[in-house]
């Protein structure tokens, strides 16, 4: 088997000083992610599954526990070396989009080109290539506040993925979309993940998001409490075992 | 209720009230200063000996006060970016809009008014320890100076509270006439840029064409008077803005287009940054050049005088002390005079008609008598015992200091050292010092003019010595009062271009803390993040200080009829002054850098 893109190993977070009142978001939590996965974590709100992906993202460090991404240990990351990390091996995408809405799209998505003293040209190909693929080709030159929450997406995702990161991080982001572009979105990263192999792992509480995954992790209380993979079912059948799960697993 | 609420309010962003007020209060103490100099007929009438000042000074109330209110039209937008987002809650949570009015309308006077009473005490305050420094540095006393002073303390605040009224009246209603909904999202407004190449070549011509006339304006003042003042008075201040209109958005579009050096690193976000800041900016940019060049041209006119002073002393007198018949612990003091360039000891004997010199000392070591150049300018003119007779008759007063009141109505003879043997009567010394500063030595120079004056019989505190320092003190009380309002004035618009820039910046700091959040998240580097905020900021400094220096460039020419060369010695000024731009510049970069970068990215607080 394949060395795993994300490899979590007992990560415990726990908020508050030691003489302040604590509380312990993650529990020991373990698992992996293979490479050209597509993995949903899911979970209500409190879970800890945005702090697990803040972990996972560099963002945030585990109190205890191992993260290794595409090999990497990267809690022993400090600095200049993190954010290098971060620009170049891991694509992240929001919520709330956090495009700079001072640079137009295209500025946007060669940013992390930009900071690799990437030639003109080169960026350019790249971001015309990436924006070709995400359908965002024609609203490269508009400012963010010019374009609608699902182009903000794309473009997001297209600053994400321009630097070919080993893998794509998402916190619910279609979380501030209408359902269609909801749908267009995950119908993208879908075939992102099927004919470009890219590694994606989201967290949502959305079912019919979740249902975009191959494998579906569920947290509660800072726990993986319970797994789905899909295999050869149908989407829509693997909605309604997902419902089913998130019907029993919150009880 | 609702009170409770706007307090809570106002203990959540403390620190964006601390940066409001302490702006406030700089910009009503700088105010307080000027005009308790302004508004002081007799200090201005009896320390200047141009009839203009009194003028002079009212074009610049009027200029600092557009200046101020420029700076409150900022500050109150500020007020208001802060709390609509917190009033549209309290509407949604139900409050009258008539209510809300009122929590405005008290909210903006209660701060207007409170900063106003502090600047007011801050800058009796600075007054007073501005004067008594600048007094002390100057030797000299400026008549009718009072720190504390009434009128000004009126006018203060009539100016103020008036404004702050006008706000408060504004805000409120524009409050109310907006949308709950467009108050929430204030801060999420589109902004693309709009620019006409062809407008921007019209504002560069008429920036460039009004900064012309303002500069031609000062250089002809002394044919235009008055109205020349006035007149580069609204030139330059109309023509630094359209200045800063078009040139900086031509120059960052420039940039930008060069995409070599845009695609490379943070560039394009730093100019985009720019972009969007010189259009918000240009106003504030305008004036903090027209603020930097009033604060380093008092300065350097305040130097300037300074200069004069001793400049024009030793055109009227060459020895900056003359000691006769000195006593053992006279010529000891005398000794411990710092920067002695030249120390002279003739001997002289006096009888009943004639004083008498030794031609040998006087060939050795000739006399030197200043020949008068023009304003501030003289050469030094050789005596010796060749040409002595001549030399003294023309200009007999150069000669009064190596007399004693005993041997007035003598005269001075040149004897040989045989006839000098001869003469009846005791020899005595008269020793002459120079020293490289005169000021640095005034207190030393002072006790023994004193004790010899004592010593010799002169009358006390009179200049029938003929020493140079009766002559020194007497232009310190001409030019001193000039020199004074110069610091003092250079001090206070200092003050305010600081608070000027530093509010604008920091008061800009909330929205971009969220861009550099996000950049940190996609990986950009801190130290990255630091140098585009250094360069962002770095810009927004150099380029009003540039306008600046130009200004005074030309603004000097004012003062061609007052000083010898208003362009001499210009390094320290500009040195001085370009120091303490740049501390300012590193300290609000170091505030800047640390309130939009943490270390928390997750963003748990």
């Amino acid at each position: 088997m394949a060395q795993p893109v994300v490899s979590v190993k007992n990560v415990t977070k726990t908020y508050g000083k030691n003489n302040e009142k604590q509380t312990q978001a993650l529990r020991g939590v373990t698992f992996d992610v293979t490479p050209g996965e597509f993995v949903e974590i899911m979970g209500a709100s409190g879970s800890g599954k945005t702090t697990l992906l803040n972990i996972l993202s560099t963002l945030d460090q585990a109190t205890t526990g191992d993260v290794h991404i595409n090999g990497e240990d990267v809690t022993g990351l400090k600095g200049d070396a993190l954010a290098d990390f971060r620009a170049k091996q891991v694509g992240f995408i929001f919520q709330d989009f956090n495009l700079l809405e001072n640079l137009t799209a295209r500025e946007n998505i060669a940013l992390p080109l930009a900071l690799q003293n990437a030639p003109h040209k080169k960026q350019q190909q790249a971001v015309d290539a990436i924006a070709q693929t995400l359908g965002i080709a024609a609203v490269l030159d508009h400012y963010p506040t010019e374009l609608s929450g699902g182009q903000k997406q794309r473009v997001a995702a297209a600053r994400a993925l321009v630097q070919q990161p080993a893998i794509l991080f998402g916190d619910e982001p279609t979380g501030a979309l209408d359902s269609q572009s909801a749908r267009e979105l995950l119908d993208t990263m879908a075939d992102l993940n099927r004919d470009q192999h890219v590694s994606i792992l989201l967290v949502t509480h959305d079912a019919f998001s979740a249902s975009y995954a191959k494998r579906i992790l569920f947290i509660k209380d800072g726990q993986i409490g319970q797994e789905l993979v899909r295999g050869e079912e149908s989407q829509e059948d693997f909605y309604h075992r997902i419902l089913t799960t998130v019907g029993t697993f919150q009880q | 209720m609702l009170r409770k609420l706007a307090l809570g309010g106002i203990r959540s962003r403390l620190r964006d009230y601390t940066v409001l007020f302490s702006g406030l209060v700089i910009a009503s103490a700088v105010f307080y200063m000027f005009l308790a100099l302004a508004t002081n007929k007799t200090f201005l009438t009896s320390n200047s000996p141009l009839s203009m000042t009194t003028f002079i000074f009212m074009f610049g109330e009027v200029l600092l006060a557009i200046i101020t209110l420029v700076y409150i039209v900022y500050a109150n937008s500020f007020l208001m970016s802060m709390r609509q987002r917190d009033y549209a809650m309290f509407m949604m949570l139900g409050a009258k809009s008539s209510k809300i009015a009122q929590l405005i309308f008290v909210e903006t006077v209660t701060v207007g008014v409170l900063a106003t009473a502090v600047g007011t005490l801050l800058g009796i305050g600075l007054t007073t320890a501005a004067g008594h420094v600048l007094l002390g540095m100057l030797h000299s006393s400026a008549p009718g100076f009072s720190p504390l002073w009434w009128p000004a303390v009126l006018w203060t605040f009539v100016f103020f509270v008036v404004l702050f009224i006008l706000a408060a009246l504004f805000n409120a209603r524009s409050l109310i006439k907006t949308k709950i909904l467009t108050l929430l999202h204030a801060a999420q407004t589109p902004n693309r840029l709009r620019t006409k190449p062809v407008l921007l070549l019209i504002q560069a011509l008429l920036g460039i064409g009004l900064l012309a006339i303002g500069y031609w304006a000062m250089a002809a003042v002394n044919k235009l008077g008055l109205s020349g003042i006035g007149l580069a008075l609204v030139t330059i201040v109309l023509g630094s803005y359209f200045m800063f209109n078009a040139t900086l958005v031509f120059l960052v579009g420039l940039l930008k287009k060069n995409k070599r050096f845009a695609s490379r690193q943070l560039h394009t976000f730093t100019l985009s940054q720019l972009s969007f800041r010189i259009r918000d900016y240009t106003k504030i940019l305008a004036v903090v050049s027209i603020l930097f060049a009033l604060a380093l041209g008092a300065i350097t006119v305040g130097l300037g005088f300074q200069r004069a002073i001793p400049q024009i002393a030793k055109a009227q007198d060459a020895y900056d002390l003359v000691q006769v018949a000195p006593t053992a612990k006279e010529k000891a003091d005398a000794n411990k005079l710092s920067g002695l360039k030249a120390k002279v000891v003739y001997t002289q004997k006096a009888d009943g008609t004639n004083i008498y010199f030794k031609a040998s000392e006087l060939n050795a070591h000739p006399l030197e008598f200043p020949v008068f150049r023009s304003l501030g300018q003289s050469s030094i003119e050789k005596v010796t015992a060749t040409n002595f007779k001549t030399k003294v008759a023309e200009n007999s007063s150069n000669m009064t200091e190596f007399m004693r009141p005993v041997d007035s109505g003598k005269s001075f003879t040149v004897v040989s050292d045989a006839r000098f043997a001869a003469l009846a009567g005791q020899p005595y010394q008269v020793i002459t010092y120079q020293v490289a500063d005169f000021s640095a030595n005034y207190d030393r120079i002072e006790a023994l003019v004193k004790t010899q004056d004592k010593r010799l019989g002169f009358k006390p505190d009179s200049m029938t010595n003929g020493q140079k320092f009766g002559t020194y003190a007497l232009i310190t009380s001409m030019y001193g009062g000039l020199a004074f309002m110069g610091f003092f004035l250079g001090i206070a618009f200092l003050a305010m271009l600081a608070s000027t820039l530093m509010f604008k910046i920091l008061s800009g700091a909330n929205y971009d803390k969220q861009r550099y959040l996000m950049l940190q998240k996609i990986g950009v580097r801190p130290a990255l993040l630091r140098k585009s905020i250094a360069e962002e900021i770095g810009a927004l400094f150099l380029f009003p200080g540039l306008l600046g220096v130009i200004h005074v460039l030309f603004g000097l020419q004012l003062f061609k009829a007052l000083l010898a060369d208003p362009y001499d010695g210009l390094w320290l000024p500009f040195t001085i002054f370009l120091v303490l731009y740049g501390l300012y510049y590193a300290l609000t970069t170091w505030l800047y850098q640390s309130i939009v970068i943490t270390k928390d990215l997750g963003g748990r607080r």
